[in-house]
């Protein structure tokens, strides 16, 4: 049979082959009847010699590539035996999971340790991808009990620890106060949104600035950020299992949001960064991580003020979720890795070294032993940080469980605050995605 | 006459050898396919390795409910399908799809031949100004998006300065999800016509002098001139650019990523399926799902380009 493949048949043939390759690239997984959950068995590594290398897979949480390196440099010249590659594996926690599960489903190159952060890790234990750390905790003698508790418990789940805090946030809240100053507001946060929603139009008549208030970008991490407003409300995204984020309360907490926007016209939304549009100037307030906080202070050209986030008519505290990063050690890597990245692990999470990270990033320190006395000298801005950590609240776990609900989250946020959408039909919506993620899954993972 | 017999049926069958009809071939012709073959296996063993394997590879994938990342999966035949039709999400990915590329392939074909209609006047300053139009093709996708995201940024950007200029207010190019359409696909097309502003300029000074000089001589205008001679003489290059642009068009990724990384509003098949596995979901079979339904896409436009369309275009 004669082929004639003329430059119109080529054509043809290309776009029968265009299209359908990114996955496929990918190493398959196997087609058992059960599906994967990271093992809850310790893992005995009696007898285990430390490898001689690993790759320690990073985005550099707030700007931390130097720090991470000198605390490396430190490391090398401990443990020499051990060398630690450091890999910038993503610029923010999304692309450092897409590596991650990339290198899972391809089988190959996976680090020793791994950043990830309040949403993934749930994920990654469910498909099987972590191992549990009490084993080598108890081995290496990682002192857990000096850790902050409640960044440690973040990790706990059916009785193991899955990870270690690293890079740990809160969102803060952020003002300008020379703009405070000239609009004749006490230097302070606000206590409530409604106190801050009566200082606003002074604040925008005075400033010059476009916004009294922005609202955090929606592709960053709102589902993170808007649980303050939920809270405040007295509402949520989530309560236990219950997705309840078309309660009144919700939806009158997020009302609100869209007449801060579009009726009383004080307020935008980020198109980016919530805190490079401040530190520019372009508003007079606004709430991002305290992993922002240094970046801020280096970058703007006016006083800076930072204060715990306001509540809301409901409840005054706690309104501030927990966030960032902790560190993980792959499952699909040899014992020897393991245990070196175990070394490493507690090494980079030591109290004078998550001091010199704190220092370097606004990040909270993690170690209750760590002495942070030469940092807050420096920058005391970090200690409204410390101090909100006491009045944090456990984050919905619509949020943190869910896969690709901050996602959702961020989507109905944008019909609300963008669009001026109908607040209750977009959280109705929002409610039958999210119970339909929960029952899919989630629940069938979930141990009893 | 003689040529005439040696080209009839007859004369053909008469000069087949013995060899020939036994299915045997001769030496040079054995010699011809071995040369074929060592030229043509390792491009046809990359292509298949790099582009059907995947393929194949992905079709299998599409009827898995796997988790990306996870080691196990389950088979589901085709529940990804169903889900996916049946799903809130669907109409609109393929609506954005459609928009995008009709718009982006239109626009990118329609103002690349009238720049090529400018760059093909003896004007001085044709050279530099065809390289400038071409320039945008060439560049990477994800440094035209992010200077553009710069220039769109309603607080900091360009446009959103001439905006307050003139008293006005910047629309929320990235936030809203019809306007992050109208971004991403004016950046595209701004990318992309250059491309077609070359093809389209090679296929005007391939136009044949003598006909268009006797189109002059009838006392065809040059709006006359243009519409029924150089068009039609054109068909070939359109067509052309017709399927290759919405090969690429339905391929489009670098700028959609960068400029809406949440693909709020541009969330074409492809842009979905990526995100579907190496989003914030990690659904890999319901992604591979939707990769497939564009590689049918794909297939069919493809096909019916061929059948229907090429035989209204006219190869001079």
């Amino acid at each position: 049979m004669a082929l004639n493949l003329d430059r119109r048949h080529f054509l043809g043939l290309a776009g029968a082959g265009a299209g359908a390759a990114a996955l496929a690239a990918c190493g398959g997984p196997s087609t058992g009847a059960t599906t994967a959950t990271s093992g809850a068995a310790d893992i005995d590594f009696s007898g285990v010699k430390p490898a001689a290398s690993i790759d320690f897979w990073t985005n550099h949480p707030g700007k931390s590539q130097d720090v991470e390196k000198a605390i490396i440099e430190k490391f090398q010249a401990k443990f020499p035996e051990i060398k630690v590659n450091l890999v910038t594996a993503g610029a923010n926690y999304e692309e450092i999971a897409q590596k991650f599960q990339t290198s899972q489903a391809a089988k190959t190159d996976l680090p020793g340790l791994v950043v990830l952060s309040d949403v993934w890790w749930f994920r990654y234990y469910t498909n099987g991808n972590i191992i549990p750390l009490d084993g080598l905790i108890k081995q290496l003698d990682i002192k857990v009990d000096d850790f902050q508790k409640s960044l440690v418990a973040d990790y706990k789940y059916a009785d193991k620890q899955w990870a270690l805090p690293y890079g740990r946030s809160t969102p803060l809240f952020y003002y300008n106060k020379d703009h405070f100053k000239a609009a004749g507001l006490p230097d302070r946060a606000p206590k409530t949104w409604q106190e801050f929603g009566e200082w606003a139009p002074k604040l925008k008549a005075s400033s010059g600035a476009q916004y009294a208030y922005m609202y955090p970008a929606l592709a960053g991490y709102a589902g993170w950020n808007m649980q303050n407003n939920l809270w405040g409300w007295g509402g949520s995204w989530s309560n236990g299992w219950d997705f309840n984020c078309d309660s009144t309360e919700s939806v009158a907490a997020l009302q609100w949001a869209q007449d801060s926007i579009y009726k009383d016209k004080w307020a935008g939304v980020s198109s980016k960064n919530a805190a490079d549009d401040f530190s520019a100037g372009i508003a007079s307030t606004t709430i991002s991580s305290t992993g922002d906080l240094l970046g801020v202070l280096k970058s703007a050209k006016f006083n800076v003020g930072v204060g715990f986030l306001p509540g809301g008519p409901k409840n005054e505290s706690p309104v501030c979720p927990t966030g960032g990063a902790g560190l993980g050690i792959p499952s699909g890597v040899s014992k020897e890795v393991q245990l070196a990245a175990a070394t490493f692990l507690k090494f980079m999470t030591e109290p004078e070294n998550t001091a010199a990270f704190s220092a370097a990033t606004g990040y909270m320190p993690t170690r209750t032993s760590a002495d942070m006395g030469a940092v807050l000298a420096k920058t005391p801005q970090i200690k409204t940080a410390m101090d909100q950590l006491a009045v944090t609240r456990v984050q919905d776990n619509a949020r943190v469980f869910l896969p690709g609900a901050d996602q959702e989250m961020a989507k109905s946020a944008a019909k609300i605050l963008t669009q001026q959408g109908d607040v209750k039909a977009a959280m109705t919506e929002l409610k039958a995605t999210l119970e339909g993620i929960y029952t899919k899954d989630v629940k069938p993972k979930l141990k009893s | 006459m003689t040529k005439l017999l040696l080209d009839s049926p007859a004369a053909t069958a008469a000069a087949v050898t013995p060899d020939q009809r036994r299915g045997r071939w001769s030496a040079r012709t054995r010699r011809d396919f071995i040369v074929f073959l060592a030229l043509a296996l390792p491009n046809l063993a990359l292509i298949a390795v790099f582009t059907y394997l995947p393929l194949i590879n992905n079709m299998y994938y599409s009827t898995l409910d796997w988790t990306l990342g996870s080691v196990s999966a389950t088979v589901v035949g085709f529940d990804n399908y169903i889900n996916f039709f049946t799903s809130t999400d669907a109409p609109k990915v393929l609506g954005t799809t459609a928009v995008f590329t009709v718009v982006t392939v239109g626009g990118s074909m329609v103002l690349g031949l009238l720049v090529a209609l400018a760059l093909n006047s003896k004007v001085r300053g044709t050279t530099f100004a065809r390289s400038a139009v071409f320039a945008p093709y060439v560049l990477s996708g994800v440094g035209v998006g992010l200077v553009w995201l710069f220039i769109f940024d309603p607080g900091y950007g360009v446009l959103a300065w001439l905006l307050r200029g003139i008293g006005q207010q910047s629309p929320q190019w990235i936030n809203d999800p019809q306007l992050s359409l109208v971004m991403v696909i004016t950046v595209y097309v701004w990318k992309n016509l250059g491309y077609c502003a070359v093809v389209y300029l090679a296929g005007l000074q391939s136009l044949p002098r003598d006909v268009m000089e006797a189109a002059s001589l009838d006392g065809a205008n040059g709006f006359r001139r243009f519409i029924n001679m150089s068009v039609p003489l054109l068909s070939p290059t359109t067509f052309f650019l017709l399927i290759t642009t919405m090969l690429s068009s339905l391929q489009a990724f670098d700028l959609i990523r960068i400029m809406t990384p949440l693909g709020n509003g541009t969330s074409t098949l492809i842009y979905e399926a990526y995100l579907q596995a190496f989003g914030a979901y990690n659904r890999a079979g319901y992604s591979a799902a939707i990769s497939v339904v564009l590689f049918a896409i794909l297939l069919i436009i493809t096909v019916l380009q061929l059948r229907f369309v090429e035989r209204k275009v006219h190869y001079s």
